[in-house]
């Protein structure tokens, strides 16, 4: 009881600091260590149903490929990189594909767990210092370096880190670190977006 | 030994489409009930104000991986069957610093922004656009790039044939790590989120 | 604390049974390997319903019909294969069959010059777990006498003749040369065989599988 004692002092300097990022609008966010099981679970369930982990850039380059095909048919296709993904789904169909799917269901299950919670409403995420503008510019920013990025690593957090981290893929393992190097590296200087 | 059931042809092409719905369904719930669809949430990692991502990323791998181990040591699931990324390291290394530099001035990362589109995050939505713009213009400079993308080929190697350590050893060492990092989140959290209130 | 929040003790819980289940698992793995346990009776009654192969015609059939989903695997040596193999056909080893890329969903066809070596292949596949595996019957010697040299024996019966109408053209789709007469006439003719195209590449069902996995 002495450790509750000695802790009281500080409470109230406690009490003064900066909230957790709590939901602003609706229900509380679930415990993530809870969250976190349950997104296991899922994960587990698609390796042990489908053979094959989680995934989420695949589908927007999906997309990609078939905007450029749209627009450039024939540059579309002389290129390994566009050609890969026009044809890898099913029955000719390029968005016909595992991952545009997963992520239509992904859409779908987000719209479900917002709705039970009240959290649905159109608003642009951002701290107080900083314009809508400016949000929407350096989140226009950030697609691109992401886009580039999930590329070169053939994944993003979903497919690389969480899929290839849970098989303990050493890939997976190294982009990992990067991509938590890299964002505390330039988080300093993006500050005024979020605090 | 049945599983992963579509490597053993318990249903085809097109159920798996379906399967792939059902999956992304669990995953976009998951994301959104841990408050992923709000790109302040995520970003509050790396300013230490705020580990959920951490945390939940953490607790997923955990689970998984030795669901995973389990279920094939007890020889319901052919872990050699299910897919396993080649390791390109220079490559990902590069991508993996990219990536996150683009996870904190765009505040999501690819799977979360679906989640914030779906729950009417607007800069979700601008993510997205410049999301496939990125890929555009990697997919433009892929002729050029495409020999250094099969450069430093590891194979498809995990982390035990790397290290030549048994499987279950470096599990436990990572959960160790996850759990020392979860019993010391809450000081960390705390002591950045004073800061933050003495500096504001 | 807000009501939706589990108590806290939930996360020591979790905590411990995580600790638990990883210092069970110390020192295992998870990989089989090539370790393999048989289920003896199910291949005993599958080879008895003789389900378990193609004859020469069907999968020339199979081919002239353009039909790609189906791996045809070569296990002679690698320079028997260069001198000739079966359209399409992938040249392994049956030393390099465990560890080679195949599917499970696949229909895999093997063929031998005889039968013996694609019916070990046939055993290690089936073993492994591959439903749809099927031995080409006769091997390659069959494939020559029935698709690409078939002949007619001299003084055969009208509709014997209608038939082999029929085999002269599907020889012919394989490069090969029907024989005709009988007896020493036969094995007088050099038999020619077929050119072959260059060495088949990785077929390109298989190449899609792999891009669609990623993220």
């Amino acid at each position: 009881m002495t450790v509750a004692t000695n802790l009281a002092p500080s409470e109230p300097r406690r009490q003064a600091a900066a909230p957790a990022i709590e939901s602003r609008r609706g229900s509380p966010f679930m415990n993530p260590y809870l969250a976190g099981i349950g997104l296991g679970l899922v994960l587990l369930s698609a390796f042990f149903i489908m053979g094959r982990g989680l995934g989420a850039s695949g589908a927007f380059s999906s997309a990609t490929a078939v905007v450029v095909e749209k627009v450039a048919p024939e540059h579309a296709r002389a290129n390994d990189f566009y050609l890969g993904y026009l044809e890898s789904g099913l029955d000719g169909h390029t968005m016909k594909s595992w991952l545009v799917f997963e992520v239509l269901g992904v859409l779908m299950g987000g719209f479900f767990s917002g709705a039970l919670a009240g959290r649905l409403s159109p608003t642009v995420d951002k701290g107080p210092r900083i314009s809508i503008r400016g949000r929407l510019a350096f989140a226009f920013a950030g697609g691109i370096l992401m886009g580039v990025g999930a590329k070169f690593a053939r994944g993003c957090t979903s497919g690389q880190a969480l899929s290839g981290g849970a098989l303990l893929n050493v890939g997976s393992w190294a982009f990992m670190i990067m991509v938590f190097a890299g964002a505390y590296a330039l988080a300093f200087f993006v500050r005024r977006q979020w605090i | 030994m049945m599983a992963p059931f579509f490597k053993y042809d318990l249903f085809g092409d097109e159920f798996s489409l379906i399967v792939a719905v059902l999956i992304g369904f669990g995953f976009g719930f998951f994301l959104e009930r841990a408050g992923f669809g709000s790109a302040r949430k995520l970003t509050a990692q790396f300013y230490l104000i705020d580990l959920a991502v951490f945390k939940v990323m953490f607790t997923a791998i955990v689970t998984a991986m030795l669901g995973v181990f389990y279920l094939s040591w007890m020889g319901f699931l052919d872990l050699s069957l299910v897919y396993l990324s080649t390791t390109y390291l220079v490559p990902q290394l590069l991508g993996g610093a990219l990536l996150g530099f683009g996870f904190v001035v765009g505040g999501y990362c690819p799977g979360t922004s679906v989640v914030g589109m779906a729950t009417g995050r607007v800069d979700a939505l601008v993510y997205g656009a410049g999301l496939m713009a990125g890929i555009f213009v990697f997919g433009e400079a892929y002729p050029f790039i495409e020999g250094f993308m099969y450069s430093t080929d590891m194979g498809t190697i995990t982390l035990p044939q790397l290290f030549g350590v048994p499987y279950g050893l470096v599990m436990l060492v990572i959960v160790l790590i996850a759990l020392l990092g979860f019993w010391a989140a809450p000081s960390i959290e705390r002591y950045f989120r004073n800061k933050l209130t003495e500096e504001v | 604390m807000s009501k939706s929040r589990p108590p806290w003790k939930w996360n020591w819980i979790f905590a411990a049974v995580a600790v638990v289940l990883a210092a069970v698992s110390v020192g295992g793995d998870p990989y089989r390997g090539h370790v393999v346990t048989l289920n003896t009776k199910e291949l005993g009654m599958i080879v008895d319903a003789k389900v378990d192969h193609v004859t020469a015609e069907e999968l020339a059939d199979r081919l002239i019909q353009g039909r790609t989903d189906q791996r045809i695997l070569d296990l002679r040596e690698p320079t028997s294969y260069a001198e000739y193999h079966i359209p399409s056909a992938e040249n392994v080893v049956l030393g390099d069959l465990v560890d080679y890329p195949l599917y499970r969903n696949e229909q895999i066809i093997l063929y031998s010059d005889g039968g013996i070596h694609s019916a070990q292949a046939w055993f290690l596949l089936r073993a492994q777990g591959f439903p749809g595996v099927y031995m080409l019957l006769g091997g390659l010697d069959a494939w020559k006498d029935e698709v690409l040299f078939p002949s007619l024996p001299a003084g055969a019966d009208p509709e014997l003749i209608a038939e082999f109408d029929r085999l002269v053209q599907v020889s012919q789709f394989f490069g090969g040369s029907p024989r005709q007469g009988s007896g020493e006439d036969f094995t007088a003719t050099p038999v020619q065989m077929p050119t072959v195209e260059p060495p088949s590449q990785v077929p390109v069902a298989r190449k899609k599988k792999k891009h669609k996995e990623g993220c």
